[in-house]
């Protein structure tokens, strides 16, 4: 992203805005087109704004004018009030904005779900309601006649123009601003996985909130303009679902997720419907034409033209660099050379405590009538590899999740380094040292293997979100922990790319980046081949031998039995048995559980 | 006795509210998709009826067959045409597929009707039923009946037949309902098509009992979608009793603060995402396993 800003093509379109912007001094007589060109200006402002949230962070939002009319109202109510000119009520549209979203984000989207696009439509509908039932307030249905401004009639337009133009500058910097920080990049995270973004340390609720919120910024502003720029204000014009369908379009035309999409796409929507309401008139014919460009460009064009455009010149490019992609032989080297004590050693890691690093005590999880996990008390040693072994079923995967914070435990104790966290997110876990592996690798596939890598956080920090995507030392680690892992030559290929088992590696190089003091690893070695299970074994003792704590669930039992220190068995969602490998491996009772109570018998009648 | 009158008033509203919304759940549970097409579905059903008495003048509950015919065939079609293609990209894709459709549709009702409010006036539009002190209006007794009964159909359908069982296993778990030999093309074809028919059916019911115009499917899919969000989504109970809350708070709002009727609505929403962020009924899904 940094490096697009730098290039001679982000100078294309700055050429082009340049231009738009001494239009009004070189066309004498241009009211009819600043008027339009205004309209893509306010396209534009709602487009890129939409483009935070719904763009970057994948959550569609249908009704995102409302923010518009948030503004609006703001602007024509307190200007009437106070008798200035709505330009000055900018900041308190943005406010306004920026608090009805908070309030609304906080409440859908805390989770990960469906609602929030459904709540967006629901939202604009209340408002329109809102203004329609405050008569006292608004004017109710009849709305509000908002007086001219106070500039020289002769003006015309040209102050809107500039004001609208500046907004719009304003909004492509914060949109710009947004993407090349820890903020953009944590969104784009979520949108390819909010599970997996949660579980190296994202704080998922307070960026997506965050994202929501900034993006009704650049709406409430304009809005607080623009109702005065209307001279008039009513519910359906402020709060018309049309406005979200037209910002929606622009955003998806140009290209979602991209800092130049909403803008392109902003000009052609605007333009586009102005031809269209001089060609076709009338409301209904523009609503029929909007909906068919919305189908045809979801159908045939869903990436928007810019990444369409990008992405033929980017395979071009592609075809001719050849990469290795099966280098197993480089992968499944000892790194001896590479000192990881450094980089993934915790800082804060001599913690006083100085029990067990994680216990979990008395565990209960049911779902529904079953009880998967009864009643569980396991204790991980400090610096030891311990194993947590049992047939299908057992409840293995159910009391890792408890432990990560997948799920909530009916009762039940989780404690790490002594301190209970079994009520912490998922995101907090992390950043107090607890990392996981998925049994099935969960990469973020659209980003670079260096990407990957660098996105984890350590912790959250307003400071963070806003500092540059690759600010810090992270690139730098993020190498070193690749190097050592034999992944170096991966790191500008799409984790996609990547075979399985090499992705296994990757996510437990990404793992590393949170420098956690105890790894949870869910069946690492299962679907990955024996070369690498080898690599796997040696990077999980060099990591024990640095002072990490690793906590295997696996079915290799030989790989268990061979790397741990203690093993517990699990059988019917209790501990049957926790001792050394030696112990393990001669109980009668993990053979029976393993293979049932008869196996023995029916040996002897062989 | 007016308290009674009110919530038997509101149950009715809410038996129709619950058809409505249940075919969105059952297209969200099988597809992934929420199907903000429904009001639009729905209004031009109502609108088609409106359009078939208009013209010949006889009874518009006969047309609830045909009506849900034909919109199931709309949606079986829309689905294998646009949406099949377009279910890879997720939800996010789907939602705006589905929100061109609601709008072409609309633009469609709008040049062939106008944007004039259409009324269906049969001849019992203004009679009621009197049960003692109670009082109810024939449009929205006859209506809430038809409601329920196609439910129950509905629920029949889904429990006891196999294709039926084909749909809920397929809702509850894709890849398993797949690799036991159902096809997932099929199965997410029928509960669209289903999903679809229902505001076929609905429209013919609420063309009796509200006038309608184009523009009024963004209300109805905003009390759609609220029902399904409220009861959780992909649960048929959970829409049903979403459905019930709406019905009878819309009711009581009516009688007592007109206006503000909608707003309570998803004044509860709001406050029972806030604590129920999954929803009444809805569960949350394990996502660890999901590649």
């Amino acid at each position: 992203m940094i490096e697009k800003l730098k290039k001679p093509s982000a100078f294309v379109p700055l050429a082009l805005l340049a231009v738009v912007a001494v239009i009004p001094f070189v066309l004498p007589d241009s009211q009819y087109e600043e008027a339009i060109l205004i309209t893509c200006f306010l396209f534009v402002i709602m487009a890129s704004g939409w483009n935070l949230i719904s763009g970057l962070a994948g959550y569609v939002s249908l009704g995102h004018s409302v923010y518009l009319g948030i503004g609006m109202y703001t602007g024509a109510i307190l200007g009437k009030l106070w008798g200035v000119d709505a330009m000055w009520l900018m900041p308190l549209g943005a406010l306004m904005a920026a608090l009805v979203a908070m309030v609304i984000g906080f409440i859908v989207l805390r989770t990960r779900s469906h609602a929030f696009v459904i709540i967006t439509i629901a939202v604009l509908l209340s408002f329109q309601l809102l203004a329609a039932n405050l008569k006292p307030l608004t004017g109710g249905a009849d709305g509000i006649v908002v007086p001219p401004p106070s500039w020289a009639f002769e003006l015309g337009n040209t102050p809107y123009y500039y004001i609208f133009f500046v907004l719009m500058l304003l909004t492509i910097a914060l949109s710009a601003f947004v993407m090349n920080s820890r903020l953009g990049a944590g969104l784009v995270a979520i949108r390819n996985d909010e599970g997996k973004a949660a579980s190296i340390g994202i704080n998922t609720t307070l960026y997506k909130v965050t994202a929501y919120t900034l993006s009704a910024i650049p709406f409430g502003a304009a809005g607080a303009v623009y109702g005065q720029y209307l001279s008039f204000v009513n519910p359906l014009g402020a709060f018309a679902i049309l406005t979200s369908v037209y910002l929606v379009l622009a955003a998806l035309i140009g290209g979602r997720a991209t800092l130049w999409g909403p803008v392109i796409g902003g000009f052609i929507v605007a333009i586009a419907n102005e031809v269209s309401t001089v060609v076709a008139g009338g409301v209904s014919a523009r609503v029929l034409i909007m909906g068919l460009v919305l189908v045809l460009t979801v159908m045939f064009m869903p990436a928007g033209l810019l990444p369409t455009i990008s992405n033929r010149i980017k395979r071009n490019k592609e075809s001719k660099s050849a990469v290795k992609f099966i280098d197993q032989a480089a992968i499944a080297k000892q790194n001896d050379d590479v000192q990881i004590d450094n980089i993934i050693a915790r800082s804060k890691s001599a913690s006083s405590y100085a029990g067990p690093i994680l216990e979990v005590k008395g565990i209960v999880k049911r779902f529904g009538g079953v009880t998967a996990v009864n009643n569980v008390d396991l204790t991980v040693e400090r610096g030891s590899i311990t194993g947590l072994i049992g047939p299908n079923g057992s409840g293995k995967t159910t009391l890792f999740n408890c432990m990560t914070g997948t799920f909530r435990p009916d009762s039940g104790q989780v404690l790490l380094d002594g301190v209970d966290i079994t009520g912490d997110q998922v995101w907090t876990r992390a950043h107090e040292g607890l990392g996981r592996t998925f049994q099935i690798t969960r990469l973020f596939k659209s980003m670079t293997v260096l990407d990957n890598l660098v996105a984890p956080l350590e912790k959250t920090s307003a400071r963070q979100m806003v500092a540059g995507r690759y600010s810090g030392d992270e690139v730098d680690r993020a190498r070193e922990v690749l190097d050592f892992m034999g992944l170096g030559q991966f790191e500008k290929q799409n984790a996609a790319a990547l075979s399985f088992g090499q992705q296994k590696l990757v996510e437990l190089a990404q793992i590393l980046m949170l420098r956690p003091s105890i790894i949870l690893l869910d069946e690492p070695a299962s679907g990955i081949n024996p070369t690498l299970i080898g690599k796997l074994a040696s990077v999980i003792k060099r990591l024990n031998d640095a002072g990490t704590t690793v906590l295997i669930v696996e079915h290799n039992i030989p790989l268990v039995l061979s790397l741990c220190d203690t093993v517990h068995v699990l059988a019917a969602g209790e501990i049957l048995l926790s001792g050394t490998p030696d112990e393990v491996r001669n109980d009668p009772q993990v053979i029976e559980a393993y293979l049932g109570p008869d196996h023995l018998l029916e040996a002897d009648n062989v | 006795m007016q308290f009674i009158q009110i919530l038997a008033f509101g149950l009715l509203l809410g038996g129709v509210y619950a058809l409505l919304a249940s075919g969105v759940t059952l297209i969200f549970g099988v597809l992934d998709v929420v199907n903000v097409a429904q009001g639009a579905f729905l209004v031009f059903s109502a609108l088609f009826t409106w359009q078939i008495w208009d013209l010949f003048g006889f009874e518009p509950l006969l047309l609830i067959p045909l009506n849900g015919l034909l919109m199931g065939l709309l949606g079986w079609a829309i689905y294998r045409g646009m949406l099949v293609r377009v279910a890879p990209q997720g939800p996010g894709m789907t939602v705006l597929l589905m929100f061109g459709i609601a709008l072409i549709l609309e633009g469609i009702l709008n040049l062939w009707f106008g944007n004039k409010f259409k009324s269906v006036t049969p001849s019992y539009y203004l009679s009621s039923f009197n049960f003692g002190d109670i009082v109810l209006p024939m449009p929205q007794l006859i209506s809430g009946i038809l409601a329920f009964i196609t439910l129950g159909l509905i629920y029949a359908y889904l429990r006891f037949s196999w294709a039926g069982r084909a749909l809920r296993a397929s809702a509850q778990n894709k890849e398993g309902a797949a690799l036991v030999g159902i096809s997932q093309r099929s199965a997410a074809s029928l509960a669209f098509a289903i999903g679809a028919a229902t505001a076929g059916v609905g429209g013919v019911l609420l063309a009796i009992m509200y006038p309608i115009f184009p523009a009024t499917q963004y209300d109805w899919i905003s009390r759609l979608l609220g029902i399904v969000v409220l009861g959780g989504f992909g649960s048929i109970p959970g829409a049903i009793t979403g459905a019930m809350i709406l019905g009878v708070t819309e009711a009581f709002a009516n009688t007592y603060l007109p206006q503000w009727s909608s707003l309570f609505f998803y004044g509860a929403i709001l406050l029972i995402l806030l604590f129920r962020p999954q929803g009444l009924m809805g569960t949350k899904t394990r996502e660890d396993v999901v590649a």
